[in-house]
């Protein structure tokens, strides 16, 4: 399996769950919402795939293997197959936008010259190819989250997590960046999109895991 | 393209604490190279004295009180002839003015003013190997021809000054020891506070898929960065300080007496204090930063 979800439950020990019984699974190069208001979960059922949490309970497959028999060099090597997008774009901030997109790459010991070319052409892509040495905080909220993605890309991962990336930025600015996303996807990168922003995610007519109070609530229920 | 060598450089650089983990590894150094110096220094000394001394007799003849009396040359000629006699002397001989002279000289300097006092006059023996003899049987054999003749065996209190030269090459040991633990220390407390500052960007590098090994990587980085300029200003300074102190004790400490290869041996010993610290600096990083990830 590409990445599963079964019966996946994670309790911080607060009266409720965070998640109980999250069931579901993503193809390879598939793309879904995960879409629900504030505290539904959904930060946290993203923690869970790229191993900053652990399931209290239930199985997490993720590119073939379950999650909870990973080692520390193992979980390095998922990771390396995942993008991630946050919400408040974590750039480094003493790092030029070129260096932070370039920072995956070169974390992977890839080699300069390819580095930077690559890193530029992706920053050229998401329309930030005369902003290559600006610090973030020379950025617009949209500048950088579009930095964010570049970043969260440039080592073509296999899945691509992005938490309320549209949270912080402009209706018009977050559609546009939405269809970034939709772009990645087309060249086979799997998008897990985190959004609780109802009307973009209604806008972009893919399928849609609906979390609320850490639950999945059924397509039929939400229908009802 | 630079990018992630400047990674935590903010928080090395700006925050104080790349500052103090230079002071603190420039001290250390400093401290360390003084007490290799010290410790080399001490060990030379008591090579060789020990070699110099061991087996060897002063016997000590005082001026004549008495003008009319024979002659001190006389009395020292006798002296000598006994003395070869002796079985288990192995040599037997003056210390010429020259050599009185010098060893005088921390005290007196006015070569006139030496050949006016009535000073002793000085055999050096030396004991055959093996043999027993004693400071008290030669005494009994000169006094015939050189009485109040004083012989001191040299063995006798050389043994306690290479005991105590020994108890400070332990002590100094222990203080090289010591330091670089406390540079270990310092530097790990100084590596917790930085990861402590840049807890984000180092949970942001695990998810982008860095290893520990390559978080730890940048950590060693700036270590070595730091350490390497640290370390050669603390030597420095050091080398300075005992050229310093040579220099205001050239009187005391003869430097000349030292053999060429312990002098090399020296330097090659000093040598090794600050490129140890860079590489204990180095470590504590690298091991710091592994046991913080491994607890997170």
């Amino acid at each position: 399996m590409f990445l599963s979800f079964d019966h996946v439950s994670l309790d911080y020990g607060a009266s409720h769950p965070a998640l109980a019984d999250i069931s579901f699974h993503l193809p390879p190069g598939g793309f879904a919402f995960l879409a629900g208001p504030s505290g539904a979960g959904k930060s946290s059922l993203l923690r869970l795939i790229y191993g900053a949490e652990k399931p209290s309970e239930g199985t997490i497959m993720l590119f073939g293997r379950d999650s909870a028999g990973l080692d520390r060099a193992e979980w390095t090597d998922c990771r390396r197959k995942i993008g991630v997008v946050f919400q408040d774009f974590r750039l480094v901030p003493y790092l030029s936008a070129l260096e932070n997109v370039a920072l995956p790459l070169k974390l992977a010991g890839v080699r300069e010259d390819y580095t930077r070319r690559h890193a530029a052409e992706l920053l050229a892509w998401v329309g930030l190819g005369d902003r290559l040495e600006a610090k973030p905080a020379e950025l617009s909220g949209g500048e950088q989250q579009r930095a964010a993605i570049a970043r969260a890309v440039v080592h073509k991962p296999k899945l691509l997590l992005a938490d309320e990336p549209t949270g912080n930025i402009d209706d018009e600015t977050a559609i546009k960046l939405l269809y970034l996303f939709v772009e990645i996807n087309k060249t086979g990168t799997a998008v897990l999109l985190a959004s609780h922003q109802q009307h973009l995610v209604e806008r972009f007519g893919k399928p849609a895991l609906r979390l609320k109070g850490g639950r999945l609530i059924p397509p039929a229920a939400k229908a009802a | 393209m630079a990018g992630t060598e400047r990674l935590f450089a903010p928080a090395f650089r700006y925050q104080r604490l790349g500052r103090l983990f230079v002071a603190i590894t420039v001290i250390m150094v400093y401290i360390a190279t003084f007490a290799m110096a010290a410790e080399a220094g001490l060990s030379s000394l008591g090579l060789t004295r020990g070699e110099d001394l061991q087996g060897r007799l002063t016997v000590e003849i005082p001026a004549p009180a008495d003008e009319s009396a024979t002659s001190q040359d006389s009395r020292i000629d006798q002296a000598l002839a006994v003395l070869r006699a002796v079985p288990g002397v192995a040599r037997a001989a003056p210390l010429s003015d020259a050599d009185i002279a010098r060893l005088l000289k921390p005290w007196i300097s006015d070569p006139d003013l030496i050949a006016k006092l009535p000073l002793p006059a000085l055999i050096d023996v030396q004991r055959a190997p093996g043999a027993a003899l004693t400071a008290d049987a030669l005494e009994a054999k000169l006094k015939p021809v050189a009485p109040g003749a004083q012989v001191e065996d040299q063995a006798a209190w050389l043994g306690d000054v290479a005991q105590f030269i020994k108890s400070l090459a332990v002590l100094a040991g222990v203080m090289i020891v010591l330091t670089g633990l406390a540079l270990v220390i310092a530097i790990g407390l100084i590596c917790r506070a930085v990861m402590a500052t840049e807890r984000e960007t180092v949970t942001l590098l695990h998810i982008m898929g860095a290893s520990d090994a390559a978080i730890a990587g940048h950590f060693q980085y700036h270590a070595l960065r730091l350490a390497r300029g640290a370390a050669a200003l603390g030597f420095v300074l050091a080398l300075l300080s005992l050229a310093a102190l040579l220099f205001a004790l050239r009187h005391v400490i003869d430097l000349g007496a030292m053999p060429l290869w312990r002098e090399v041996e020296l330097i090659l010993l000093l040598i090794l204090v600050p490129l140890a610290a860079i590489g204990a600096a180095v470590l504590a990083a690298r091991h710091t930063v592994f046991a913080l990830l491994h607890t997170a």
